[in-house]
């Protein structure tokens, strides 16, 4: 227990070293947003000090852009379930390895969210008024409480999930299902009720014609399942390209030798085959009949440190065994080097274009001296034979750590589906709105057309309608598929639904007033300033996280200096499960 | 951590390993970090509103005994002699049995003035800079009951105006209040006698009152609220009147600190017209029970909300 408590600090501790590690670039942004933490954090106080005069609120208009900032953000942190619910429901391998990223921006966002909420209060020092047992928190009757719950709940949720499958992949071991697979589900109808929940804050006040509709509730999961895998979207572009860097220390010229021949290469003997058992025992379980039959076609390869043993895009029907040293899969996408892995001895590379006759899609380089087992895809399909050996074999299939960009089409096609409901349930509303009037138009009338000679959010709705038009037609259209036109695509989107749904739902709720006075809002710079802290922060909460993320999903980081591979797993990564 | 390990297997990339060039880096980023965060938070110096354990750990008001309560006074009564140079006189009024409150008001008789107002921001010791008001006189043009044709700002140099009628609005004291609903503390409530209260020392400033509220009777204290030493009303409920704190809500209670005591709120008193009529429902023989029994019509503010408010509007018919 106390070596397991140990093991799990050691843990934290060597992730927490690695978010302090980077290059210029990280630097600088990590800098960036750390400077504009800390004025946000100097306009928190100045507001602390004097009180929410200093924002652009008042008793007329008594939410802002915190709230709107607050609710846009919850809809990101659920749409993690978009991606989610391919993999674990629909199977979908495009998304598995990028299902914890959104994973971790929810776990940002909410970060966010709760810190809007925060700022927001009037009395934050009464915060514990609020802890079910210490406060007295107002269930199940107020849907305040209700938000309060199932965000933290969403919170604990996906820490629990990404911290324990995270956890797993740097002890080399097989997480075990029952420990997440539960959680993962019970996410997945978590994530629809945290944005339900948001928008029964709104839509449960009678008082409040503009809200007061059946519909808010699925148009807000329209828009965040638009906005939230967006904004994947471009993340995931971010961080591909920051990963693919510098290949690691002595790999960098491996690329321009052609090896291939100059390996010193020999047939395979039965004593090759015997150590690669002790590596992977899972090869005991085949019958040597079995063995001696692969015998013939087997090669050992002898490399140096930066040889090439195959390349993306060649086709060739091998697999490779990793007998001694290790050896760095490396894989490009759109130019550069991307995501990558570590092979130790007893793992494999390249079975699975081997066994399916695809082109290589990735680059295997040696990253020291070592020997390496080549096997022919039919001897692959005998060694298959046993069960042991299939699962070991077939595992990999779902464990590649590649932001491919058919994972971003597949996320493509989401944002492309919610956007179209979204900008129906939009045109349901406002047909509602307008065609029937009377009173309740008011604050629509307030929104798109201006009221009574005020005018100041038409500007803002008009631009967002604008871009979420805009964004749908381009979903709909080919050149879509193309990246530069996808993330303009994407942040057309989560502009537009920013507005929409943050300053564009709240704001207008409240004017006019219930009693027909019109008083306009605009927030303050303090407010603004506030904003972009907390902003920065949720960045550099993300940034952080998937800086501790990334080396331990590409095996990077382990647990070596306290137990061998050998004793958990034959090798990097070949037990281990597929990410959540 | 050792880099080198026995038995052949990998050490773990770069992460490993502090050295003194880099322990000293680290420090000095730290160093610098937290004197960062020092000066950010510079302005909190200026916060002069710096609750005290004592009441950052006050018990729920229904949770308090006598003894916490009389405790929770006589600090209130100190702090109030401090602010403001006046030993007020704070009590803890509890509801009286077969008491339940309304109001009637009487729109054929009501000019604008805006006594009650006044009276109203004197009796309850409400904030002059920013202005709080808990009633709001609204302007109508004749004829029609939509409050969006309101005008709030009136200010003619005499009252009424031609072809206008006028409407003060305040806390309707529902029967089924939206605002008590939604708060997620349980900071505001509904005592026996039909006066929704907040406690102010409970209160986390979230504002979704105010939200739900469909008569905009609540107010925020954007700050701290100020009202000058000689116009304190030192005659104090901790329900009701008491000086309130930045970053709370407080609304109309129908003047506990008076009507518990068995006097009419201030605005009644002040009205020059007798538009305003207080009493007690239960009562059959009080003024409100007549009026409500032998007035043709009267109006509850958006009664189809099913708020089902315990303040009436009528008229002389």
């Amino acid at each position: 227990m106390r070596k397991a408590i140990r093991n799990y600090l050691v843990f934290l501790w060597r992730s927490s070293q690695v978010a302090l590690v980077g290059d210029w670039r990280y630097y600088a942004w990590m800098g960036i947003l750390a400077v504009f933490c800390v004025v946000g954090l100097n306009a928190y106080a100045r507001q602390l000090a004097h009180g929410l005069i200093v924002t652009g609120m008042s008793d007329q208009v008594s939410w802002g852009v915190y709230i709107a900032n607050f609710t846009f953000l919850v809809g990101v942190a659920a749409a993690a379930v978009m991606m989610v619910i391919p993999v674990y429901i629909y199977k979908n391998e495009d998304l598995h390895d990028l299902v914890i990223f959104g994973e971790l921006l929810a776990v940002a966002a909410i970060i966010m969210c709760l810190a809007f909420v925060t700022v927001d209060l009037g009395r934050p020092d009464r915060f514990w008024h609020l802890i079910p047992g210490l406060g007295q928190l107002n269930f199940p009757a107020s849907m305040l409480s209700w938000d309060v719950i199932v965000l933290n709940g969403y919170l604990l949720l996906n820490i629990h999930i990404c911290g324990y499958i995270l956890y797993c992949r740097y002890q080399r071991k097989m997480p075990a299902k029952w420990f997440y697979i539960p959680f993962v589900f019970i996410a997945i109808v978590w994530a629809i009720s945290i944005h339900t929940v948001t928008a029964f804050l709104y839509v449960g006040l009678g008082g409040r014609p503009f809200w007061n509709s059946a519909i808010v509730g699925p148009r807000f999961l329209a828009s965040a399942f638009t906005a939230g895998p967006a904004l994947i979207i471009l993340a995931m572009q971010v961080v591909r390209r920051v990963t693919s860097g510098p290949l690691p220390e002595g790999l960098a010229h491996g690329l321009e030798r052609a090896p291939a021949d100059e390996m010193r290469q020999h047939p395979a003997i039965f004593d090759d085959l015997e150590q690669l058992k002790r590596q992977l025992p899972q090869l005991s379980s085949v019958p040597e009949q079995t063995l001696r039959e692969i015998l013939p076609g087997a090669t050992v390869l002898d490399v140096n440190a930066g040889d090439t043993l195959l390349y993306q895009g060649e086709t060739h029907p091998f697999a490779f065994f990793v007998l001694e040293g290790r050896v760095a899969v490396e894989r490009k996408e759109s130019g550069r080097f991307r995501m990558t892995r570590s092979v130790g001895p007893g793992g494999q590379f390249g079975e699975i274009s081997a066994l399916s006759g695809t082109p290589r899609v990735a680059t295997a380089i040696a990253e020291e001296s070592a020997r390496v087992l080549r096997l022919p895809a039919e001897s692959l399909r005998k060694l298959m034979k046993t069960p042991q050996m299939h699962r070991i074999i077939s595992s990999r299939m779902s464990e590649r750590l590649m932001i491919t960009d058919r994972a971003l089409m597949t996320l493509r096609g989401i944002v492309q589906v919610a956007m179209i409901i979204n900008v129906f349930l939009l045109a349901c509303e406002v047909f509602t709105e307008f065609y029937a009037g009377g009173l309740h138009v008011a604050s629509s009338r307030y929104l798109y057309l201006g009221l009574h000679g005020y005018h100041a959010l038409v500007p803002w709705i008009w631009t967002a309608i604008t871009f979420n038009l805009t964004a749908m037609i381009l979903f709909l259209l080919p050149v879509s598929r193309s990246l530069k036109w996808l993330n303009l695509t994407c942040v057309l989107c989560i502009v537009g639904i920013w507005i929409e749904k943050g300053m564009g739902l709240v704001v207008p709720g409240f004017i006019p007033t219930p009693l027909g006075e019109m008083v306009e809002y605009r927030p303050s710079l303090n407010e603004t300033l506030v904003c972009l802290g907390i902003w920065a922060f949720g960045l550099l909460c993300y940034t952080v996280l998937l800086r501790m993320a990334v080396p331990i999903l590409q095996g990077k980081l382990t647990q070596m200096g306290e137990t061998g591979p050998a004793r958990h797993g034959p090798s990097s990564a070949v037990k281990i499960a597929p990410a959540a | 951590m050792s880099n080198q390990l026995s038995d052949g297997t990998r050490p773990p990339l770069e992460y490993d390993g502090v050295t003194r060039r880099s322990f000293l880096r680290t420090s000095a980023v730290f160093a610098a970090g937290l004197t960062a965060i020092a000066a950010g938070l510079a302005p909190l110096l200026k916060l002069d509103d710096f609750p005290s354990l004592e009441e950052f750990v006050q018990k729920y008001y229904k949770e308090m005994t006598p003894e916490d309560m009389a405790k929770v006074l006589k600090r209130i009564e100190a702090q109030v002699e401090r602010e403001y140079g006046i030993r007020p006189h704070v009590r803890d009024l509890k509801p009286m049995n077969g008491v339940e409150y309304v109001y009637c008001l009487n729109l054929s008789r009501c000019i604008g003035c805006r006594k009650c107002v006044h009276a109203c921001v004197a009796e309850n010791n409400l904030s002059r800079n920013p202005e709080i008001q808990y009633i709001r006189v609204l302007k109508m043009p004749h004829g029609s009951f939509d409050m969006d044709n309101a005008v709030h700002d009136y200010n003619p140099a005499m009252v009424p105006e031609k072809d206008h009628f006028y409407m003060p609005v305040q806390c309707q004291q529902c029967k089924n209040p939206p605002c008590v609903k939604v708060c997620p503390v349980h900071a505001t409530w509904q005592e026996s006698d039909g006066i929704t209260v907040i406690d102010y020392d409970w209160c986390i400033g979230c504002r979704y009152c105010e939200a739900a509220c469909p008569y905009w009777a609540r107010r925020f204290n954007f700050k701290k609220p100020s009202v000058p030493k000689e116009k304190i009303n030192p005659d104090m409920a901790y329900l009701g009147n008491r000086p309130r704190r930045q970053g709370v809500m407080e609304k109309c209670h129908f003047c506990i600190q008076r009507t518990r005591a068995g006097r009419y709120p201030a605005c009644v008193e002040v009205c020059p017209t007798g538009t305003r009529k207080f009493g007690n429902i239960l009562d059959p023989n009080s003024e409100v029970s007549y009026i409500l029994r032998t007035k043709r019509v009267f109006i509850q503010l958006k009664e189809e909300l099913g708020t089902s408010p315990r303040f009436f509007y009528y008229f002389d018919v």
